[in-house]
């Protein structure tokens, strides 16, 4: 569950799609493969930003670091890298020796039980060379709550048997003791997640859930090797002593830059996604601004992005000149989207009203908002709270239609007035000033006050805009905002429910650090998510999730207002740049360097 | 002086015998009569009388191009891109990034930008001058204090003590942030005034007819701000009137950076904020154009009357 990351595509499409991809054996002419023959060799050069706020996979949950980890922590299962969305859906086999299934046994009978084969192969990077095991699979789920840097996601403690109870004891360790929370780990076992041999993970769930796969591929659960007990976890030393077990290690690490290198003991032919081109892959940190990293692919001193997408202003540009280092990826989620306080006590508690929800779903021109952000080309209005290639997305609906989604205020003001406001409503607004946001919100308020809603609206900055002022229910309930334009975007394409719309939706979850940050809460919508949560097959997810998003739409929780493509650009040595929509970053591990 | 003191100085009160007029001319007239003769001058009041019709027009534009300062024409200002579109029939200055009309936007940024230069340069008058009378009529520990304050005000990089205070009341309304804005540029701009008068008080409270007061029995406060205040008023008019078109940079400067006045008013600061220079030249060229133009003309203006009242001092630019 990550704010502003992304989303995932049409149950219903999987499954063709799968059958579709065994046909053609993958990488079909969509996924782009580039001319010519892959080469071995070179430096891939990534000119970043920020210093990444964890680089443990326990804790790493921003989405280029886990696309990044992808190269030196494997886990059981992952995606698989292209330019065409649907190809990155399905999951793939990564450290598993196949996807289990209830037909080769690998899920019991009622769901709740998986057993899961690890591959030959598989090695750390260590001197002499050790085997990765199923026992490294568990101390790596077991480190995700350490009490030092946990994982954020709490996919693990409500799914995984004995999960819970481990985290609970593991949150009184000394997080300032690597000692005592390595003997932690190595004195408690998790019920539900087991080695029962070397190669033989044993996992067992409270409940059954069609998303498991996905959760165990997140990088939070890749195997860890026993050194990592000696450090704190993310600490400054176990940055300096990462341990690999994918086709490269981290050789240099610092704030400013880190080098991967060749890992010599991984095994490329029992590797099935991965080539390992590339010798060496350096990234660049300490640029901040998109339009320098992109001059310096213009320029090709870099060879790829790491955490910026192409600056809006030179989108135009781009693509009227065709130019085909420029690239928007598939990167569906509702983002941004309007939330409304449901809890605010401002206007008599009007927008606790559904009635008066619902007429601001009339009032918003999305193409306006679209094209803040390069037009439809590069973003699309959403009408509903799933963004296409989201599990529950139906093309069909459209609760709030309006003409060309261009909004339709005076059906707005009617329904305002019909609610009982017919003077209209004054609604506290805080908006983000980085990137669009600042227009994004001069949009609205335009729209709002068209409806003859007097919009109050108030600067914040993106870090105290998720760290405080929504994720506060005192502040809520206190009315100190009333509508805010926050994004989100799902951890796994597929099934992804549980990423995508419980977080959002879920009332019993209402609290601090809620993402759920109107406090909107529906019996009938908890109900129904948990049994969406459960539901064994795809198809069944569809409908299950589906059901979620037409409850949530006639209760107007949400104005969905885009989804946004993902702006790429890349030097001209590059090749086979092929995309990881869920980590909006390119497969590192795939890239080949043309030589002039 | 007033008007009328000046409509009254100008009939004869007696005529000569030999048929010959002498008028006497006061200090204030025979400045003015210096500053309408520095074409300099004459022409910056030109432009910005033009420029105040402009603003004051603000209204009219809008109702004449059918688009007010916040509307937004995103289907017919904006390509499919998203970008704004030039000067048309339509958008006589072409649109903004939202698709907003460049012309009224820049007729309603040049209402804040004159409010704003204006309203703090009359408040950091008043503080200035108040501040600077006292220090330097009161002397002792009183100017003690008062000085090194003004020296501590003057020595802080105003900018970005400016920036933190902006963004630490983060205004909730637009009329929140222009009144923020106005007090902020008005706390830096007040010592440098403050320091000036404090002097020209130290040198006229030894002269004679303030002892002349003072020995008739007129108290502290009378003084200060009767027998010395009006002999004040040449250099602080020179002095307000340069300090305009400081406000009104130092304004386009906060909004630019995005802490000055909020969205959706428009300010040319802000405006020039939202210009993709590369792709929409027409959204530098008029919050910009008009932005040089105004502090030019006000700057001019103030070279014009400080020449006028003290025709020995330096001139900004030097004219034949």
């Amino acid at each position: 569950m990550s704010v502003e990351k992304t989303g995932l595509k049409a149950a219903a499409a999987i499954g063709t799609l799968a059958v579709a991809l065994a046909a053609c054996g993958g990488g079909g002419s969509n996924g782009g493969s580039d001319e010519g023959t892959p080469q071995k060799g070179g430096t891939l050069k990534i000119a970043g930003s920020s210093v990444p706020d964890h680089i443990d996979p326990a804790s790493a949950y921003s989405t280029v670091n886990q696309g990044f980890s992808r190269n030196w922590a494997l886990t059981l299962f992952t995606n698989k890298a292209s330019n065409n969305f649907n190809e990155t859906i399905p999951n793939y086999p990564d450290a598993a020796a196949e996807l289990p299934t209830k037909e080769n046994g690998g899920i019991s009978a009622d769901g709740k039980t998986y057993t899961i084969k690890l591959r030959d192969g598989l090695k750390w990077n260590t001197n002499p060379a050790r085997p990765v095991t199923a026992a490294d699979f568990v101390r790596g789920l077991k480190r995700t709550c350490n009490p030092a840097s946990p994982a954020g996601a709490p996919y693990y403690t409500d799914l995984i048997e004995g999960m819970d109870d481990f985290c609970k004891g593991y949150g009184k360790v000394d997080a300032k003791s690597a000692k005592a929370m390595g003997d932690y780990q190595e004195g408690h076992d998790v019920s539900g997640y087991t080695a029962k041999d070397d190669k033989t993970l044993v996992v067992k769930l409270k409940q059954p859930a069609g998303d498991f796969l996905n959760i165990i591929g997140m990088s939070f659960a890749s195997a860890a090797p026993k050194e990592y007990d000696n450090y704190i976890p993310d600490s400054p030393e176990f940055r300096q002593h990462t341990v690999s077990d994918g086709p490269y290690q981290m050789t240099s690490y610092s704030d400013k830059k880190f080098v991967l290198e060749r890992n010599p003991n991984w095994d490329a032919a029992s590797d099935k996604l991965r080539k390992a081109y590339v010798d060496r892959i350096e990234i660049d940190l300490g640029q901040d601004s998109p339009d320098q990293v992109e001059q310096q692919l213009e320029q090709g001193t870099a060879d790829l992005a790491w955490d910026q997408p192409v600056p809006t202003s030179a989108i135009p540009r781009l693509a009227q000149a065709k130019d085909k280092r420029f690239r928007l990826q598939d990167n569906p989620g509702v983002n941004p989207y309007i939330v409304f306080n449901t809890l605010s006590p401002n206007n008599k508690g009007a927008l606790g009203k559904k009635a008066v929800r619902q007429a601001i779903e009339y009032a918003i021109d999305k193409v306006a908002i679209a094209k803040n952000y390069g037009g439809v080309n590069v973003a699309q209005p959403v009408r509903s709270a799933v963004a296409p290639g989201n599990v529950g997305y139906d093309a069909n609906y459209n609760p709030y239609p309006t003409n060309n989604d261009s909004g339709d205020p005076a059906k707005c003001k009617q329904m305002l007035s019909a609610a009982g406001y017919p003077n209209g409503l004054t609604l506290k607004f805080p908006y983000r000033t980085n990137s669009n946001h600042p227009r994004n919100a001069q949009s609205i308020q335009a729209n709002l006050q068209a409806c003859g809603i007097t919009v109050q609206m108030s600067p914040d900055t993106n870090g105290n805009f998720y760290g405080t002022t929504l994720v506060t229910p005192a502040d809520a309930k206190a009315g100190k905002w009333d509508i805010a334009a926050p994004g989100w975007g799902p951890d796994w394409y597929g099934n992804n429910g549980r990423s995508g719309l419980q977080p959002l939706f879920d009332g019993r979850m209402y609290g601090p650090n809620s993402p759920d940050y109107g406090g909107y809460n529906n019996d009938q919508v908890n109900k129904l998510i948990d049994q969406a949560n459960q539901a064994q097959t795809q198809a069944e997810a569809q409908t299950a999730w589906a059901q979620v998003n037409k409850l949530v739409m006639d209760d107007a929780a949400i104005v969905p207002l885009i989804t946004q493509k993902f702006s790429t650009y890349q030097s001209a040595r590059v090749r086979d740049t092929l995309f990881l929509p869920a980590f909006q970053t390119y497969d590192y591990s795939l890239v080949w360097l043309a030589k002039k | 002086m007033s008007l009328t003191e000046l409509a009254a100085d100008a009939v004869p009160a007696d005529a000569e015998p030999s048929g010959r007029k002498i008028q006497g001319r006061s200090p204030f007239r025979l400045a003015m009569s210096r500053l309408m003769h520095d074409k300099m001058a004459v022409a910056s009041i030109v432009v910005l009388v033009l420029i105040i019709l402009f603003a004051i027009g603000a209204p009219l534009l809008a109702s004449w191009t059918g688009h007010p300062y916040g509307a937004q024409y995103p289907d017919i200002a904006r390509d499919s891109w998203g970008l704004p579109k030039g000067p048309s029939k339509q958008f006589w200055l072409g649109a903004d990034p939202l698709g907003r009309d460049v012309l009224v936007r820049a007729a309603y940024g040049a209402r804040i930008s004159l409010f704003v230069g204006i309203a703090a340069t009359v408040l950091a008058t008043l503080i200035g001058v108040v501040i600077g009378v006292l220090a330097g009529y009161i002397g002792g520990a009183v100017d003690a204090i008062l000085a090194r304050f003004m020296d501590v005000v003057l020595s802080f990089p105003y900018l970005l003590v400016a920036i933190v205070i902006a963004t630490t009341f983060r205004p909730h309304s637009t009329w929140l942030s222009l009144l923020l804005t106005i007090t902020v540029i008005a706390i830096f701009s007040f010592a440098a005034m403050a320091r000036i008068v404090r002097g020209q008080v130290i040198s006229l409270k030894e002269k004679e007819f303030i002892e002349a007061a003072r020995s008739l029995g007129a108290g502290r406060m009378r003084i200060m701000f009767v027998d010395i205040l009006p002999n004040l008023v040449a250099p602080v008019t020179v002095l307000s009137s340069l300090l305009v078109p400081t406000s009104i940079v130092f304004e386009a400067t906060l909004s630019f950076l995005g802490v000055g006045i909020q969205p959706p008013m428009p300010s040319w600061g802000s405006m020039l904020n939202d210009a993709d220079y590369r792709s929409s030249l027409w959204l530098l060229f008029v919050p910009g154009g008009l932005l040089l133009l105004t502090t030019l003309a006000f700057n001019l203006l103030g070279d014009g009357i400080r020449d006028a009242f003290d025709p020995r001092s330096e001139r900004l630019i030097t004219r034949k």
